[in-house]
């Protein structure tokens, strides 16, 4: 469904992301885990062409993503929802404009057609009753529940989530990472750029590690958290498992 | 010094001296919404991807920015009608007051695009990014998203403005308009005192300079309530 061809990207003299390569198939969920400045981040923001590799292909569904080519290329990057790690609703708008935003004006919808759909996807995160308050008004915990809401709006086929929860209070993080299980348990591609371990044991289905840019290694949340191979996974699995 | 004093405060003076205050006002918000879209223009424009789009805008801001509104001004005066006569063969009679208006929204214009343009890069980056994985366009995140956020952002600088345009609405009487300086100096020769009139006349600016200036404060504390 994604696959990521020999990805490279630099910024300035650093190089951020090092020839990376990755496929993920319909259906999983991978998390993307290392320490701050390994790429992982700019990684995920290749898949959605947020950046643009310097060289390497990103495919979704076999299709290769080309913003340049405009339209076809948007067609495909609709179908990625994106979390932020700050959220970044839109301050000037409440809640159900938020949401509605997009519906109306990039799928067309009609106005109370979109704001069924952002009333029922409101509630599935728990906050219907916050529909006419402006974000400022949130928490953070609940401001990234509605940006979530606000992605699914969109219909997306994946989403993907640059450290949703990292931004969070403690006390918070855990309203966050349910609403992500629940997506998970429905069946949503997802990729995952977090620092909740505990999450990426149990929600991962693959745990994609990297340093300096590049995969170090790559297995199965079980396999990767009770056995990793390599010695700089098993190094970084001491100092965040605690 | 102030001889005429008492005579120059009456009734139909002081009505005078009002009438002569509402042009100014007028003229200098004319000016400020002229600008502003201007501004709009001028900032697309300077953030186009087209580099000859660009070239205007840079050239726009600093040929108008580098140059003494009183020129600007005097310059339109002149040209407008001599380009008229050498286009059309006829003497076009022109309204003083148009033309110092057109002047000075050209002018606020140069100041309203570095003021939008600055608003404009004020937005957070997260906004515009978040609007493209929502597949918003370049134009509906602008028109939606950004310019809201940055029309806040550039409130107190425009107020500011409008209270340099009222200031400078006073320029436009060097072609023969009447507005508050020049009504205030048709006083003076009539009563041979230019100091009373003058006098009153800066009550006049103070009264709409701090009414504005008040009114920024109160659009201010307003937005910040969704802050």
């Amino acid at each position: 469904m994604i696959k990521l061809e020999h990805i490279t990207k630099n910024f300035k003299n650093l190089k951020a992301v090092d020839d990376v390569s990755l496929e993920i198939k319909k259906g999983e969920i991978v998390c993307l885990i290392g320490p701050s400045g390994s790429g992982k981040s700019t990684v995920l923001r290749c898949i959605n062409g947020l950046e643009v590799p310097e060289s390497g292909d990103v495919y979704i569904y076999d299709q290769k993503l080309d913003l340049n080519g405009e339209d076809k290329g948007r067609q495909l990057r609709n179908k990625m929802g994106f979390v932020f790690q700050h959220f970044n609703l839109f301050p000037n708008m409440t809640v159900l404009e938020n949401l509605t935003l997009a519906p109306i004006q990039v799928m067309k919808k009609s106005k109370s057609e979109a704001e069924e759909i952002a009333c029922q996807y409101l509630k599935r995160v728990g906050l219907l009753d916050k529909k006419d308050e402006y974000p400022n008004k949130l928490s953070g915990g609940q401001k990234q529940r509605v940006a979530i809401a606000r992605s699914l709006c969109m219909n997306p086929e994946i989403m993907l989530f640059d450290e949703p929860t990292s931004a969070l209070d403690p006390e918070m993080v855990i309203e966050v990472l349910e609403v992500m299980q629940e997506l998970a348990q429905e069946g949503m591609t997802m990729v995952v750029v977090t620092h909740e371990m505990g999450f990426a044991r149990t929600v991962a289905d693959r745990v994609i590690f990297l340093e300096d840019g590049k995969i170090i290694e790559e297995n199965n949340a079980e396999d990767f958290f009770s056995q990793p191979k390599t010695q700089r996974a098993q190094d970084f699995l001491k100092k965040v498992m605690h | 010094m102030f001889t005429a004093f008492d005579k120059v405060f009456t009734p139909e003076n002081i009505l005078y001296l009002a009438k002569g205050a509402l042009i100014s006002l007028l003229i200098a918000a004319v000016s400020l919404v002229l600008g502003l879209i201007l501004g709009i223009l001028g900032s697309t424009a300077k953030r186009s991807k087209y580099r000859i789009f660009r070239i205007i805008g840079n050239v726009y801001v600093e040929v108008i920015r580098g140059t003494p509104m009183l020129l600007q001004i005097l310059l339109l005066f002149s040209v407008v009608p001599s380009l008229y006569t050498a286009l059309t063969g006829d003497i076009l009679r022109i309204n003083t007051y148009v033309i110092g208006a057109i002047a000075m929204s050209i002018n606020s214009g140069a100041y309203s695009t570095e003021l939008i343009r600055s608003g404009i890069n004020g937005v957070d980056k997260g906004q515009w990014e978040a609007c493209e994985t929502l597949g918003l366009s370049h134009w509906q995140t602008m028109k939606m998203v950004v310019l809201p956020q940055a029309f806040k952002i550039i409130i107190p600088p425009v107020i500011s403005e409008f209270i340099t345009l009222i200031k400078d609405s006073s320029l436009i009487s060097c072609i023969g308009a009447v507005e508050l300086l020049k009504g205030a100096q048709v006083i003076g020769a009539k009563y041979f005192d230019v100091m009373s009139p003058y006098c009153v006349a800066a009550i006049f600016y103070l009264i709409m300079t701090l009414s504005v200036s008040y009114l920024g404060r109160y659009i201010e504390r307003k937005l910040a309530a969704s802050d």
